[in-house]
């Protein structure tokens, strides 16, 4: 191996504080590692085990040039790794790469010094990615870590020991909470300086394009959709509809959406069921926000869309508050302008000739719109459907064809595509909705939870003086599916293939399943206060607190705040120092003691009290023997067992009050 | 109290010492008595035995006493053919030490011992010594020539060490218009006897002390221990050797209870002789620092 040719200046970092440093080190690359190659982690491992050799006295430290080696091919890796693109997980991982090449450069405490300060700022990019309750308790403790090898670092070579280095940490955290709290609350938010890259990873989620397939891999996935908390009336089961996406182009046997026609979207005012709720919805990446028929722009975050959906105006990175309103009797696009009507009855020629030819004689057969839905959907009951998450694959071409009449196998999208299909071939505007259907209600603290296996696809079919009506197929195939959710609606192994977590979802009464309701319950109010805490909801929170919104009065505020976190700690230190005098004597002469020295007359340290009575009392007016009792009484008080005599203490009070106001009086003269 | 009295007639102008050893006394504790010769440290020590009514042996030291010469030995009896166990000077009640510090380490080692465990060991025998049980030693200033300094651990052993001083001016009148001391000490009575030397000591016991006393001995011992000034901090055993003293102090003062005044009174003999200062090699002693700690230790 390389021996080690330079000799660094500076003090060399205490051997037994470098264990906690690189432990701390791990702790704070470790959140990362979902967003890391695999080849970055393998780096830093080595780095460790080097270190770890280096430590033990096996290994020298690298040279110069293998240094500059390892950061031209480290940085040559990242950039190739990242496929040309520029975004937020490059700089991580070229972050990650160099911190983890200091660990075979620190020589000196200045570097290990370098390296915790780089610790802390590697924990701040974590909030990035992740903002999860958990994720927060877990870079509060290696926030702890990082300063308690701080602590190591600073501590003499012979007494370090890292448990007592912890908690001198956990303490000196502690003591910084209360101003992070104040600064959390009351620091203006700005908005991003700069335009952040997009991490590239995807989320699960729905998407804007569904191919039947697509819903049956959301179907198995437990992970959260979003949150509801409704303000008070709770719809139906039944009426939950969370509109998502609306798909209106069908190709190739998939539905894609279609870019959004510029019209004012028209809604009539008709029936006052309205219903108000708040959504905490998880990032996606993308710009759909879900809302219950119809909803009204509530927000000024959200947007209504000519299709009656709400959008946010940039991509959900993180958890999403918002606030709708939905009219759950409203009637939308009563007009149907002739680019809508255009768009919601192509279909792509010659494709499923079977079903076009099907749906245009069932038309003729049936001949009013809601006439032909109903023979529909009649179909479907009658006939041997089934409703299953795995209907096996179905061709490109012709797709529609092969489910209707060939495999009679399928889920929502299948059912719900080929009805909007068997519409549109008929000439009558209908398209295909994405979204979810229900959610879950956790009883702890009252809000909806919605999961990806609650996603559903349906219909929406323009009727003439109805304007668009929701037709649900699946409702036909698989009715429980509609009234209690999706398990109710599966059956035998399927039910039996969800994972662990769904299933214990499923079944509320266990006591995991218990636990994973007061998990959640913790994650929503995390959402609710803390990252749903942003811009918007500080400013109306300050405005309600200080009424006006000048920035000297935020200032003072947060001065005023940071004054009072300062003074706690203060107060703490100080009174952790200094107990009280407990035996009720000596507080009455401690009192005493410090009114005479005001007065002039301090007690010397070796003057014993009642040699101070007497000494004080010689001095005033007060009767020679009147001082002499009071003397007697301090020194049975104090020294003859008289601790326990109530009446002796009030004597002793009131006789040393006594001698004060004399004291004070003949001060003055 | 009548053992003062006689006592402060035979030793001019100390009552303050007088009182101080017999405190010492009374808390079952041995007693040093260090100055220049000629100070009257003898006489102090005479008139003490006699005026307590014990039985009393005196031991001269010199650089040629031999530990046999304190402790006793076992001499050959022709008349009964055996050993027979001769008896020093002591196993007695009082043991009075003149100028201890002129014996050889060895010879006062002897000594020492018996005053620790209060029993002897002679030959493989251990015999028990009498009960009470005091030694009173004098002793030179190390300064003096022809003297062995006790070290620390003995000195320890010693619960108080006082010194006497030269008299007052109208004290020394009296002493030197007045007749032999010498022969005023024949004529002393003993006030006490080791049945009523008991019962003080049991008294000495049942003084209360408080919770801001404790409070005040504690903050004492705790100014020795912490600082750069003290070579080394009071022990335990001083403190407790503080504690007793001023319990005994508050008996002769007729009162059951400590009060800080005892403590200060009897603070300079206990602590002095266990204290050093950190720049003083030579081990003189901690006057001064016992004078700090009277001075700067608040007292509540």
């Amino acid at each position: 191996m390389a021996a080690e040719r330079w000799a660094p200046a500076g003090p060399r970092i205490p051997r037994n504080s470098l264990a906690l440093l690189m432990v701390a080190q791990a702790a704070v690359v470790l959140p990362h590692v979902a967003q890391l190659s695999p080849w970055i982690i393998a780096v830093c491992l080595f780095c460790g085990y080097w270190r770890t050799r280096v430590y033990q006295g096996r290994w020298g430290y690298p040279s110069r040039l293998v240094r500059l080696g390892l950061v031209v091919a480290g940085t040559v890796g990242v950039v190739l790794s990242a496929g040309g693109s520029v975004n937020l997980e490059l700089f991580i991982a070229m972050l990650v790469l160099a911190f983890a090449f200091k660990l075979v450069e620190m020589h000196t405490r200045r570097d290990a010094v370098l390296v915790i300060m780089l610790s802390y700022f590697i924990i701040a990019t974590e909030f990035l990615f992740e903002q999860a309750l958990f994720i927060a308790v877990y870079e509060l403790v290696a926030t702890i870590l990082v300063t308690a090898a701080m602590v190591g670092l600073n501590q003499m070579h012979s007494q370090v020991r890292p448990f007592a280095s912890i908690r001198l940490a956990t303490g000196l955290v502690a003591q910084a909470l209360p101003l992070a709290v104040v600064l959390f609350l009351f620091f203006p938010r700005l908005l991003p300086l700069w335009s952040m890259p997009l991490p590239g990873s995807a989320r699960t989620g729905l998407t804007d394009a569904m191919t039947p397939g697509d819903v049956a891999e959301l179907g198995r996935s437990d992970a959260l959709a979003f949150r509801v908390e409704f303000d008070g009336v709770v719809p139906d089961y039944r009426e939950m509809y969370w509109r998502a996406l609306v798909y209106s182009d069908f190709r190739q046997g998939t539905w894609r959406t279609r870019q959004e026609i510029p019209e004012e979207p028209q809604l009539l005012r008709s029936g006052d069921r309205d219903v108000g709720y708040e959504v905490l919805l998880e990032p996606t990446a993308q710009q759909w926000l879900v809302s219950l028929d119809v909803p009204f722009r509530k927000d000024p975050r959200t947007m209504l869309t000519s299709d009656f959906r709400l959008r946010s105006e940039t991509p959900v990175l993180s958890v999403l508050r918002y606030r709708a309103v939905s009219g759950l009797e409203q009637t939308r696009g009563l007009e149907l302008s002739e680019a809508m009507r255009q768009r919601e009855t192509t279909l792509p020629v010659g494709d499923n000739p079977r079903m076009v030819a099907y749906a245009r004689e069932l038309l003729a057969r049936t001949r009013s719109v809601e006439a032909f839905a109903d023979a529909l959907l009649s179909h479907i009951r009658e006939q041997p459907y089934t409703y299953t998450l795995s209907p096996g694959e179905l061709p490109k071409l012709n797709s529609v064809d092969a489910f209707w009449f060939d495999t009679r196998r399928g889920f929502c999208a299948h059912y719900a595509g080929a009805f909007t299909y068997a519409m549109r071939a008929a000439g009558i505007p209908a398209r295909l909705v994405g979204g979810y259907l229900g959610g879950e209600r956790n009883p702890l603290t009252g809000h909806w939870m919605v999961r990806q296996y609650d996603a559903h696809g349906w219909s929406e079919v323009w009727i003439a003086d109805r304007g668009w009506v929701r037709f649900d197929p699946t409702a036909a195939v698989a009715p429980e599916r509609i009234e209690q959710g999706p398990s109710e609606a599966l059956r035998g192994e399927e039910r039996a293939g969800l994972s662990l977590f769904s299933a214990a979802r499923f079944n509320a009464g266990s006591l995991f399943g218990r636990l994973l309701l007061v998990m959640d319950s913790l994650e929503h109010r995390w959402n609710m206060f803390v990252v749903g805490y942003d811009q918007e909801t500080q400013r109306s929170y300050l405005a309600n607190l200080l009424g006006d919104l000048r920035p000297g009065r935020i200032a003072l505020l947060m001065v005023g705040a940071g004054g009072v976190c300062f003074g706690l700690v203060a107060f703490v230190l100080f009174f952790r120092h200094r107990p009280a005098p407990q035996h009720p004597g000596v507080r009455l002469i401690d009192r005493f003691s410090r009114a005479g020295a005001r007065a002039g007359w301090p007690r010397t340290p070796h003057e014993s009290p009642q040699a101070y009575v007497r000494r004080l009392g010689g001095s005033t007016s007060l009767a020679p023997a009147l001082v002499s009792t009071l003397a007697g009484d301090v020194e049975m008080l104090l020294y003859g067992g008289g601790e326990g005599d109530r009446a002796l203490l009030r004597r002793v009070a009131t006789g040393l009050r006594r001698l004060r106001l004399r004291l004070v009086l003949g001060g003055a003269t | 109290m009548a053992a003062t009295a006689a006592l402060n007639g035979i030793l001019l102008g100390k009552a303050g010492q007088i009182r101080l050893a017999l405190a010492c006394l009374f808390a079952r504790g041995h007693l040093l008595i260090e100055d220049l010769p000629g100070m009257g440290k003898t006489l102090l020590s005479q008139a003490l035995a006699k005026v307590l009514g014990l039985s009393y042996n005196r031991v001269q030291f010199t650089s040629d006493v031999l530990p046999s010469d304190i402790i006793g030995a076992s001499i050959f009896d022709r008349e009964t053919g055996s050993l027979r166990f001769l008896p020093g000077p002591v196993f007695a009640q009082v043991v009075l030490g003149d100028e201890i510090n002129r014996a050889t380490p060895k010879t006062q080692s002897a000594l020492l011992e018996a005053m620790e465990e209060r029993q002897v060991t002679v030959e493989g025998q251990t015999r028990a010594l009498p009960e009470p049980f005091f030694v009173i030693a004098t002793q030179n200033p190390v300064t003096q020539g022809g003297t062995f300094s006790l070290p620390e651990s003995q000195l320890d052993r010693f619960l108080m060490r006082i010194t006497l001083g030269y008299p007052d001016p109208d004290a020394e009148r009296e002493l030197l218009r007045g007749g032999d001391q010498r022969a005023r000490l024949l004529t002393l009575r003993p006030v006490l006897d080791a049945g009523r030397l008991r019962q003080i000591q049991e008294a000495v016991d049942q003084v209360k002390v408080s919770e801001p006393l404790l409070e005040y001995v504690q903050r004492i011992v705790a100014r020795t221990r912490q600082g750069n000034a003290f070579a080394f901090g009071l022990s335990p055993r001083g403190a407790l050797a503080l504690l007793h003293c001023a319990r005994a102090w508050a008996l002769i003062d007729n009162r059951a209870y400590v009060v800080p005044e005892d403590v200060q009174a009897v603070l300079p003999g206990v602590v002095e002789h266990r204290l050093r200062e950190a720049a003083d090699f030579a081990g003189h002693g901690g006057g001064a620092l016992a004078q700090r700690l009277l001075a700067d230790v608040d007292v509540v």
